[in-house]
């Protein structure tokens, strides 16, 4: 099935694809790293909730659809079973359906593969025409999921996104840049990925909870998305997960103001902070 | 009335009500510290144990295996003893339901009513977590930049407790007739953070004591001590203890505000006089200023009374009938009687006391209000307990502790 959007479609159908990470609010002390085993290790009973960018990134979907009746919103996501949870509450934000991939060859899948997986999956879908995911997963903090997908369907990408609003066939975003925000505009279909900029997320209410209890969730396996053995390959390689050592250093600069304020730039541009 | 969105959560798999809990303030490991109730979110007479607030003056203790609990009894009695909790549930037990409140809870409310300071709001979440966050702090903040926090509210829940009365335990061990005193020792442990109690004060223009490092203890009066209804108390709402809630045992002292239910009970010490206990000789307790040479301990809570609905932040209220709502309690007994006002005190009229009224529980009350003409209302309920105290009955103190005052809901009619 195509994803290309037709251009005289009506409708429109947005995809935020999202992810379930341990609570970041949770103290960094909730973990720990298994070295041997090359992972973090959160604590027994640590709550697992929807990566907040990926949050926003559902909200600016529930806000360009306030602008656009009708359009269609699916949160996806790639995880074990209890990454239902953070469908249902995608769904209780006010999403139309969900889409859970599940499978045990996903298990140890990197980067690459969940993006292979999610492109399968939009695919697979109605015609999209707006993909969204957050800037970058709060647990990995990558950031190549957006991009990647984008890359993978040859659509345009647009990053840090404080804005984002669908005028037609385009799509125009207000980014987060350096010196401040710039505009871009793209054609539709096209990836974004959303920033924290674009403020909080809304709060699901009782009414949007329940009727989230009857919106459908489809579970998708690699086979239903025909991926080969090839595009369950992972093509990154863990070599060391380690605890950073924090170290603090203290120089006296001593002299008159003017010798200070010298020294105290010398310093600051060796180490490459100005 | 513009209606407050109900919001929605997943619970145990369905659609549902998001259940109330506290604000909370965490530590580094992310383990709850304090914590203020959703007072306004709750229904009925009991707070969920979730939602129950919570303050620590000392560090939260590692928890204890209930069967390596023990508690030791001594002092004047004819037979010092060690108690397991075994032991202690042999005894006739008793279940009480009471409302704590901790000594300072609406302390901001005394600057709202003699300064004219904004009134401190009960459902402004940003203060809350602000406050629950400056609870981390300890760093000494100026007065002036005290005066510009947030305030504590919220630090009320009521709950069921079931334990056995200390004076079956004192019984046990025979109590001598020369007792004056019962001191309680938690094993919660640690050096007073004098930043909390400056920020409990509402100033920090002034020396506090520093007592090093010491366990939480209090001085129970022998009076109160042997009233059946004070306990040493393993269970709350219906389970055994929460470990942040004072497991294995606490003392429950109905009436008298929470820094008398010593958490996390080891020790229990019968004196001949009243001991000199950092946290009722130079914390909580009442005075005109810090040099006040008559300062006395707290004890008994004032007669107190709130508006849960409506709220400054429902206004404006569209014409027609609205029930006006809210809790009251006293220290010494049960509510007899709440009136309501809404001419800023010129009239009151009598509201409806939703039985139960126990003695130590608070009392919900309600009051319809046909708001037929448009306009700016100031509404206010006082509360009267069974021994005819009439609120306010806790004048201004330097410390703010044990807030009774009649505080107004303004709303605006459209």
């Amino acid at each position: 099935m195509s994803s290309i959007r037709p251009r005289w479609r009506v409708v429109m159908h947005i995809v935020v694809c999202v992810k379930q990470v341990p609570d970041p609010e949770a103290a960094f002390s909730m973990f720990k790293v298994d070295e041997a085993a090359k992972r973090v290790v959160p604590a027994p009973g640590l709550a697992m909730v929807m990566s907040p960018f990926d949050e926003q990134a559902v909200e600016a979907a529930l806000r360009i659809r306030e602008q656009h009746a009708g359009a269609k919103i699916t949160v996806l996501t790639l995880g074990p079973e209890s990454a239902r949870n953070v469908l249902k509450h995608g769904l209780a934000m006010g999403a139309d359906e969900g889409v859970l991939i599940r499978d045990a060859v996903f298990d140890a899948a990197d980067g690459h593969v969940t993006v292979r997986a999610l492109v399968a999956a939009i695919k697979k879908m109605t015609a999209c025409d707006l993909v969204l995911a957050g800037r970058q997963a709060a647990d990995s903090d990558a950031g190549m999921v957006g991009a990647g997908i984008a890359e993978l369907l040859g659509w345009p990408a647009v990053t840090f996104a404080k804005d984002v609003q669908v005028h037609g066939a385009l799509l125009r975003v207000e980014r987060v840049v350096d010196e401040g925000t710039e505009i871009v505009e793209a054609d539709l279909p096209a990836v974004a990925t959303v920033s924290n900029e674009i403020g909080p997320a809304r709060t699901p209410n009782l009414r949007e909870t329940m009727r989230a209890a009857r919106k459908p969730i489809a579970v998708w396996t690699a086979a239903d998305l025909d991926l080969n053995a090839e595009a369950q390959r992972a093509r990154s390689r863990v070599e060391r997960v380690f605890m950073p050592v924090k170290q603090a250093q203290c120089a006296f600069i001593s002299g008159s103001a003017q010798e200070q304020a010298a020294a105290l730039a010398r310093e600051l541009r060796t180490a490459q902070l100005i | 009335m513009p209606k407050r969105e109900i919001e929605g959560d997943w619970v145990m798999g369905w659609p549902d009500r998001k259940r109330p809990a506290i604000i909370a303030g965490k530590d580094a490991q992310g383990r709850v510290i304090n914590g203020r109730a959703p007072i306004t979110e709750l229904e009925g007479l009991i707070t969920p144990t979730d939602a129950y607030y919570v303050v620590n003056q000392l560090e939260v203790p590692e928890p204890i295996h209930p069967d390596d609990w023990i508690l030791s009894v001594g002092g004047e009695v004819e037979r010092p003893i060690e108690l397991s909790l075994k032991d202690l549930q042999k005894l006739p037990g008793r279940t009480v339901r009471a409302v704590t409140e901790c000594a300072g809870n609406d302390a901001g409310y005394f600057d709202y009513l003699e300064r004219g300071v904004r009134k401190p709001s009960r459902i402004n979440q940003q203060d809350m977590q602000k406050r629950a966050a400056q609870r981390e702090q300890n760093a000494v903040p100026s007065t002036e930049e005290i005066g510009n926090e947030s305030t504590t509210t919220c630090a009320m829940s009521a709950g069921e407790f079931t334990g056995v009365p200390l004076a079956e335990v004192l019984k046990k061990c025979g109590l001598k007739s020369d007792a004056v005193a019962v001191r309680m020792e938690g094993f919660d442990r640690g050096q007073p953070d004098l930043a909390v109690q400056y920020r409990s004060v509402g100033r920090s223009d002034f020396k506090l004591v520093d007592p090093g490092v010491i366990n939480y203890e209090k001085g129970l009066p022998i009076a109160k001590a042997l009233h059946p209804d004070t306990l040493l108390a393993w269970s709350m709402n219906g389970e055994y203890l929460l470990h942040i809630h004072g497991a294995p045992v606490r003392a429950v002292v109905p009436g008298w505000s929470g820094n008398w239910w010593v958490k996390w009970l080891q020790k229990i010490d019968v004196l001949k006089h009243m001991p000199e206990c950092y946290y009722q000789k130079h914390y909580f307790v009442y005075g005109r200023s810090p040099d006040d040479p008559n300062k006395e301990m707290i004890t008994a809570m004032g007669v107190r009374c709130i508006i849960t609905d409506p709220l400054d932040e429902d206004s404006p209220l569209e014409r027609g009938a609205h029930k006006i709502r809210g809790l009251a309690w006293s220290g010494m007994g049960a509510i007899t009687r709440v009136e309501v006002s809404i001419d800023e005190g010129r009239t009151w009229t009598d509201a409806h006391l939703e039985e139960p009224c126990e003695r130590w529980l608070w009392v919900r009350w309600s009051h319809l209000w046909e708001a037929n003409a448009p306009g700016h209302y100031r509404i206010m309920a006082r509360a009267t307990d069974e021994t005819g105290r009439v609120q306010p009955q806790i004048p201004w103190n330097y410390q703010r502790k044990h807030f009774d005052g009649i505080v107004p809901t303004d709303v605006t009619v459209i």
